[in-house]
């Protein structure tokens, strides 16, 4: 058959572009980004957990008050606009107090969740690549430290140190690392099996560049939202040592001290237990907004 | 006789049944259970009459075992133990005769030989007891306690079984009333002897008073019942009391107003303006003194020697104790209507039985003096308290212990710009730190043993097991010494205020307040007594719903 010019037809300019990806290409943190956004309670989360943090640094600069100056000729004053918040039985701002538990709590919050990332991270990378003997004991120690409750070391941690906002950082730390290890070792478990990792080996990468550069970058998203939960857990871990008297000591306040303090006369003042509870719930509720609407969004298989 | 044994029986069940019934219905009704739950506020260190030093365990002791002699409803000395007893003239040599049918929990005779034994106890330096000094009183007791003389020179001496010859070293106005304190119960050797752990369990803990001990729930509660080989048994109208230990004074209000407790002491200070508006609860007298303890012993450098080199400077003291407004603090901070206290002994104690009081003077305004404090700071050598280290006030965990911290804690910085740190312990471990000196300021609270001042004065001389700030001032043992030997009332109260006035210059102790008793008592609760000692007596109690 003889293949002449009049078989051919041009290809119209719009065909041309046909074989294009349809969608525009964008990074893996875009498309989470993306799809975080489209999250309306995730994204109202996240707002929330911003304003929170950034009321509690410079929040206490704009106020005439202060924490700890007692004034008992304005002691139980109830909400006004004077007092936001009221004041308590001190004649001290309550809302001044609760921007100042809210540094503590957050400080509290953050700094436990990014040691715990740290040691998490490393101890649970270093198990699930290195494998073998090694990860069956690093993780029969994990194992170990899980079984016994948490709060049980936390307050013998607090007897060993003094009672203050480094040691309650560092008691909480130590303890709840575990789960992070748990799950990052379980996410290079896999991720090691793969073509990349081989192909990095070939290459002679070394271990550390391997897992540093390769594995835990590729298990990124387990640990953000494991880590977004852990800061909740944190802040509610403190509150709750800080209620049965191992927190900071007085005059500072977490909330959880703040909370403690109302409960003797909450029937008569509830407005004093209302603010600080309230503010612990809700910055727990934004964290865990944040959180499940992260997990959805890292997840590769709720991609649409 | 088989026959009628069965129908006996019959009739017996039918008995218990229907008194069953009855039971169930006079919850409702008239004869109500006779039962008061009563909140203990905290666990117990020790059950031990000899080794006891807290209040909360001398109820318990009050209640388990009897003296000599008790003490009525306005705390006089009446016969206990004792059926009467003879006085010579010279108020040197008490004889008393023991009513035969003293009984202990068991079943067993009380004898003259057991009060010997528990007095010679509670003195034996291996005891180790810190109340030894309040058996003192007794000839050679303080020289048996620091290992001067023996046991057998002590002046207690049974007699014979039912007769007890007491010597004491001086004239004891007060001495009578004594005979009613735990230190002074009766102990039985063959139980105690031994057995280390004989106070902490029911089946051991046996005593001779109206109720005996049959359950102990560690920091749960502590139940005691009726002991029916108690002499006067039948004056005894309460079945069961059952003392909780609620430390946290809004949890035992809770529990107050929802009908699990019928009897508490201490609600929350937020709380008591209102609950003695409503007459839910009501003021009691208290023979006691709220104060800051001032670590002043070369043990306080173990714990900061920074701190502690600034404290040993009386005028550092005194300027700590004037930069306090104690009026603001019972007025704003306290709320149950206590008085600012403006010396150590407390306001009500009484020198004779015509009721004057032992307080002429106030030390300082009960608003203090701050001019004053900062020029003390200033000459000890930190003016607005530059250089001045921080210290650290330890309390016994509890939110009115707190509230106070916290309050001074501010007075303090404000006034003499000194930082201070709060630190709270559970109270078994807190009454550790105290007793071992391992603190800077700790809380203190004196109740009196006995209406008289001595008992506010003598724990502060160099020797006593309560001095918990290590005070050792030559002058004032000498003092105390002499005023425990002087007969004639008026120059005794003349020592009495000059040993007062020296440790008001000195100040290892910063007074607060004269505590007050804010009991709430449910209304079906009667007859049960609160002594101005701070014990409370169930024994004339009863229930009337």
């Amino acid at each position: 058959m003889e293949i002449s010019k009049e078989l051919f037809e041009r290809v119209p300019a719009e065909e041309k572009n046909l074989n294009r990806i349809v969608r525009p290409s964008e990074t893996y943190w875009q498309d989470v980004w993306r799809r975080l956004k489209a999250n309306k309670l995730a994204m109202a989360g996240l707002f929330f957990v911003i304003f929170i943090t950034v009321l509690a640094i410079v929040g206490p600069w704009f106020s005439k008050y202060d924490y700890r100056t007692q004034d008992f000729s304005i002691a139980n004053m109830s909400p006004s606009a004077e007092h936001w918040f009221g004041t308590d039985q001190f004649g001290r701002d309550l809302f001044v107090r609760i921007l100042y538990g809210a540094r503590i709590s957050l400080t509290v919050g953050y700094a436990v969740s990014i040691l715990n990332f740290t040691i998490g991270v490393l101890y649970g990378g270093i198990a699930g690549y290195v494998g073998g003997k090694v990860d069956n004991f690093m993780m029969r120690i994990v194992d170990i430290l899980l079984s016994i409750p948490s709060t049980i070391y936390v307050i013998l941690l607090m007897l060993i140190f003094d009672a203050g906002l480094t040691s309650i950082i560092i008691a909480l730390a130590i303890t709840s690392w575990v789960g992070m290890a748990r799950i990052v070792r379980g996410q290079i478990l896999s991720l090691k099996q793969q073509e990349f990792v081989l192909a990095a080996r070939t290459i002679g990468a070394s271990s550390t560049r391997i897992l540093l550069r390769h594995l835990i970058p590729n298990s990124m998203g387990p640990i953000i939202v494991t880590l977004t939960l852990a800061i909740p857990s944190a802040i509610f871990s403190e509150a709750f040592l800080s209620f049965i008297g191992l927190g900071v000591s007085a005059p500072m306040a977490s909330w959880g001290v703040l909370a403690s303090e109302a409960l003797q006369g909450y029937q008569l003042y509830p407005y004093q237990l209302f603010f600080p509870a309230g503010a612990i719930s809700l910055t727990l509720f934004a964290f865990q907004l944040l959180g499940d609407g992260l997990r959805d969004a890292l997840d590769p298989k709720m991609r649409k | 006789m088989r026959k009628r044994g069965v129908k006996l029986t019959t009739l017996v069940l039918a008995l218990v049944f229907a008194l069953g019934l009855l039971a169930g219905c006079a919850k409702g009704g008239g004869g109500a259970a006779q039962v008061i739950r009563y909140n203990l506020g905290a666990e117990p260190k020790t059950l031990d009459p000899a080794l006891n030093a807290a209040v909360e365990a001398g109820t318990i002791i009050e209640n388990v075992f009897e003296g000599l002699m008790r003490l009525d409803e306005k705390d006089r000395p009446i016969p206990g133990v004792a059926e009467r007893y003879e006085k010579s003239a010279d108020g040197l040599k008490y004889t008393f005769y023991l009513r035969k049918n003293a009984k202990w929990s068991d079943g067993k005779p009380v004898t003259a030989k057991d009060f010997e034994y528990a007095w010679k106890r509670a003195l034996d330096p291996n005891t180790a007891a810190e109340y030894a000094y309040q058996l003192y009183y007794l000839k050679n007791g303080e020289a048996y306690n620091t290992n001067k003389a023996t046991a057998d020179q002590v002046g207690v001496k049974a007699l014979d079984d039912y007769t007890l010859e007491v010597t004491l070293e001086a004239p004891t106005p007060y001495f009578l009333s004594l005979m009613a304190f735990p230190t002074y119960m009766p102990v039985r050797k063959d139980i105690v002897e031994g057995n280390s752990n004989w106070a902490t369990k029911p089946e051991t803990y046996i005593g001779n008073g109206p109720f005996k001990m049959t359950q102990w729930l560690p920091k749960d509660k502590i139940v005691i019942e009726k002991n029916e080989n108690y002499w006067d048994a039948k004056r005894v109208k309460l079945a069961k009391v059952e003392m909780r230990m609620l430390e946290d004074a809004t949890a035992a209000l809770s529990a107050f107003r929802s009908g699990q407790l019928d009897y508490i002491e201490s609600p929350p200070s937020q709380e008591v303006p209102n609950m003695l508006k409503s007459g839910e609860a009501q003021a009691l007298p208290y023979l006691g003194t709220y104060f800051y303890e001032i670590n002043v012993s070369d043990k306080a450098a173990s714990v900061n020697p920074a701190a502690a080199k600034v404290l040993k400077d009386a005028r550092v003291r005194k300027a700590l104790s004037l930069a306090i407004d104690r009026k603001a603090l019972v007025d704003n901070v306290l709320k149950g209507g206590q008085t600012p206290a403006t010396t150590f002994v407390a306001d009500s104690v009484v020198v004779d039985e015509k009721g004057n009081r032992f307080k002429t003077k106030d030390y300082y305004k009960p608003e203090g003096d701050v001019a004053e404090a900062k020029r003390l700071l200033a000459e000890a050598g930190y003016p607005d308290g530059s250089g001045f280290p921080e210290i650290t006030i330890t309390y016994n965990t509890g939110t009115g212990h707190q509230n106070i911290a916290q309050a001074i804690q501010e007075m303090w910085r404000k006034n003499l710009n000194i930082n201070v740190k709060l630190e709270n312990q559970e109270w078994k471990v807190f009454q550790v730190t105290r007793t071992q000196k391992q603190y800077l300021i700790a809380r203190g609270g004196w109740i009196a043993d006995y209406n008289d001042p001595m008992t506010f004065l003598d724990m502060w001389m160099s020797n006593s097991g309560n001095n918990d700030v290590g005070y050792n001032n030559p002058e004032y043992d000498r003092l105390i010494a002499a005023a425990k030997k002087e007969a004639d009332p008026a120059k005794r109260v003349s020592l009495l205020h000059q040993a007062e006035d020296l440790l008001m210059k000195d100040m290892p102790l910063i007074p607060l307040y004269y505590y007050n008793n804010i009991v709430a008592i449910k209304p079906y609760v009667k007859g049960v007594t609160k002594s101005q000692l701070g014990f409370v007596f169930f024994d004339t109690g009863y229930v009337q719903k």
